[in-house]
């Protein structure tokens, strides 16, 4: 299974199933006229028959396979600390606040480029400046530590 | 006459200190997104957004048009300068600008391009001051059926017009529609898709999305074919020789009529004007060899071209509500977020607001015509700050826009979700444009659908015994069976790109 087309199509299918099934638990019609699942019901229907068709044609006309567009290597590398420093960053806000997670989340990133001294530098002052004007200047509650940054 | 004097008073408001301010403010971030390869128009509008809360409605929304008409100017000077180009509408320009500028004429291109623009942009800006009213005011009489007609023709433009495949581009608008009901209908009051949520009640936020679609799924693109900006030509001297004028001048005035046409129609975007008003100046020319290898017809028409656009893409924007770009549906965005509804009724409720804004646009190209003719130098050196420091300030910039939304942390999880769903798109040739515009449009589609249907007892012909809600459906019906032809006989070639404007 290294058709990409093929896994992106079943995805559709999926959601467009889930969202169908959803949809009968609403009326589809009501006295007043059609109801909150008229809608919904439609478009996902639709969208089941296109997710078909796009399937289909995955496997017949127009194959993509993983390895064509998958990132390798430093690419790959590139990406996934980019989507890591994310998550890390959504960790330890909740903690030590906007400062401190922010500046983790540029050095994760920097860090590939730069010497580890300049990506720190970089971070501490990015962070600090965004966090003086988004938070002080236009008043933006980020959040904070317990000591207030 | 009544517009005039309204313009006149749209001045008075435009040029207070405050509101100069903002719009220079606005058309430098243009400028700016526009010369730097990897960040666009739509993630900086919607990076913007949240920060002009506070402001006046009239001054927020003048900074947000600045950015979107601004970008369109300094995508020309990458293009001429390094052959990048910042932004979609600038890719024609790099086929003949960057020759001129290998021939040392780089400041002939950029100042060609410059005047052009000045005078598409300005040409359509008095375009719309004058055909939006009384366009506001015939569709004054439109009904919800009318709406959902228009909605239509517009939703099936963009998937025509979009994307290699029909099929994709038909997915790309399902998604943003399905998406849209997320949250409480606002005819039922039933919380629909909410997963069991709270923070899901009031719906998806059209800026988290756009933000994740396009600010860090460009990122993450960026990061994978990273680009190392070449050296930017000279700039010397910026007017074309004596006998280059009149050429010139000619394919300005044909670019300026074309875009302006093109940009009336619901769901067209800035490159069609462009692509078409290049290959009119080479059908047209003499010695048509001459493209291709720095022919400043083929500078001066598409980037007049794509200028002349943007002015008059936001009338359907301001007399029907309806958004023809992403870029554009980020200003519908700011519209709703200042609690001004774009549509018929804008003129009459809140004329000094939007008279302000259109006089701002003047103002705006000519500061753009300024900062371009004696200093596209100085831009040009911009593009060269390199994207290993560039991408990761876009990415704290777009955590902090998605997390100042609502002031909540859910949305960055939204934004980053979304992010990786553009990146997947982006990397399997779904186009992202339909997703956006679906999205903004959802909720309008489904009241104005549901509306017209108990209106007509159910009965779906309805539509078609009223003059202009039919004669639009047909219309879609024929932009869908020439879509499908075109995608059977794969000839849907240059229009088919992804665009933000």
């Amino acid at each position: 299974m290294r058709n990409a087309g093929v896994w992106a199509g079943a995805l559709l299918l999926g959601f467009a199933g889930f969202i169908f099934w959803q949809s009968l638990s609403f009326d589809y019609y009501t006295v007043r006229g059609p109801g909150p699942g008229f809608l919904p019901l439609w478009l996902s229907g639709v969208l089941i028959v296109i997710s078909l068709v796009y399937i289909w044609e995955a496997i017949k006309k127009e194959v993509i396979v993983f390895k064509q567009i998958l990132p390798k290597g430093r690419a790959l590398g590139n990406i996934l600390s980019m989507l890591g420093s994310i998550i890390i960053f959504m960790i330890v806000i909740s903690y030590a606040g906007f400062v401190v997670s922010a500046v983790i989340l540029l050095f994760i990133v920097l860090v590939r480029e730069f010497k580890w001294y300049s990506a720190l530098g970089i971070s501490v002052v990015t962070s600090i400046i965004v966090f003086l004007v988004f938070n002080s200047l236009l008043g933006i509650p980020l959040p904070v530590n317990a000591l207030g940054w | 006459m009544d517009s005039f004097i309204q313009l006149l008073q749209g001045f008075e408001t435009a040029l207070t200190w405050w509101n100069l301010l903002y719009c220079l403010i606005g058309v430098t971030i243009g400028m700016l997104v526009g010369v730097l390869p990897g960040l666009g128009p739509t993630t900086a509008t919607a990076l913007l957004l949240p920060i002009t809360y506070s402001m006046e409605p009239v001054t927020a929304i003048i900074m947000l048009a600045g950015i979107y008409y601004g970008s369109l100017y300094g995508g020309t000077i990458t293009s001429v300068l390094i052959n990048t180009p910042g932004e979609a509408a600038s890719v024609i320009t790099c086929f003949d600008g960057y020759p001129l500028a290998k021939q040392g004429r780089a400041g002939t291109a950029l100042g060609v391009a410059a005047i052009g623009s000045f005078i598409g942009g300005t040409v359509s800006i008095i375009g719309l001051a004058f055909i939006a009213p009384p366009l506001a005011k015939l569709a004054l009489g439109f009904g919800p059926p009318e709406f959902f007609a228009l909605i239509v023709v517009g939703m099936l433009m963009v998937i025509g017009l979009m994307g290699k495949s029909l099929i994709r581009g038909l997915i790309s608008a399902l998604l943003g529609l399905i998406l849209a009901l997320v949250g409480m209908d606002t005819i039922s009051g039933a919380v629909r898709f909410n997963l069991g949520q709270d923070f899901l009640m009031n719906g998806l936020d059209f800026v988290t999305i756009t933000m994740g679609l396009f600010g860090l799924a460009e990122v993450l693109i960026g990061l994978e074919e990273r680009m190392n900006a070449g050296k930017p030509a000279k700039v010397k001297g910026l007017l074309p020789r004596r006998d280059e004028w009149k050429p010139t001048l000619k394919a300005i005035g044909r670019g300026t009529g074309l875009g302006f046409l093109i940009g009336l129609i619901p769901g067209s975007n800035s490159v069609i004007p462009a692509i078409l008003s290049y290959s009119w100046e080479k059908k047209i020319a003499k010695d048509p060899s001459r493209f291709g290898k720095g022919a400043i017809e083929g500078v001066a028409g598409p980037e007049t071209a794509n200028n002349a656009y943007s002015g008059s893409a936001l009338i359907p924007l301001f007399t029907l509500g309806i958004p023809s770009s992403p870029t554009i549906a980020i200003l519908f965005g700011a519209f709703i977020m200042h609690g001004l509804t774009p549509g018929p009724t804008l003129f009459q409720t809140n004329p000094n607001i939007v008279w302000a804004i259109i006089a701002s646009m003047f103002i705006g190209n000519l500061i753009l015509v300024i900062m371009n003719l004696p200093m596209a130098g100085m831009w040009g050196k911009i593009a060269m700050i390199p994207t290993k420091l560039l991408y990761p300030i876009i990415l704290i910039f777009s955590v902090i826009g998605a997390y100042s939304v609502n002031n909540n942390l859910w949305d960055i999880w939204i934004m980053f979700i979304f992010g990786i769903m553009g990146y997947l798109m982006k990397k399997l040739d779904f186009p992202i444009a339909p997703l956006v515009l679906t999205f903004v449009l959802g909720e309008l589609l489904e009241t104005s659908l549901l509306q017209s249907l108990i209106y007509f007892n159910g009965n779906v012909f309805g539509f078609f015994q009223r003059p202009i809600s039919g004669t639009l459906l047909v219309i879609s019906l024929l932009v869908l069976i020439i879509s499908i032809f075109t995608s059977l006989k794969k000839k849907r070639g240059i229009l088919a790109s992804d665009v933000e404007m």
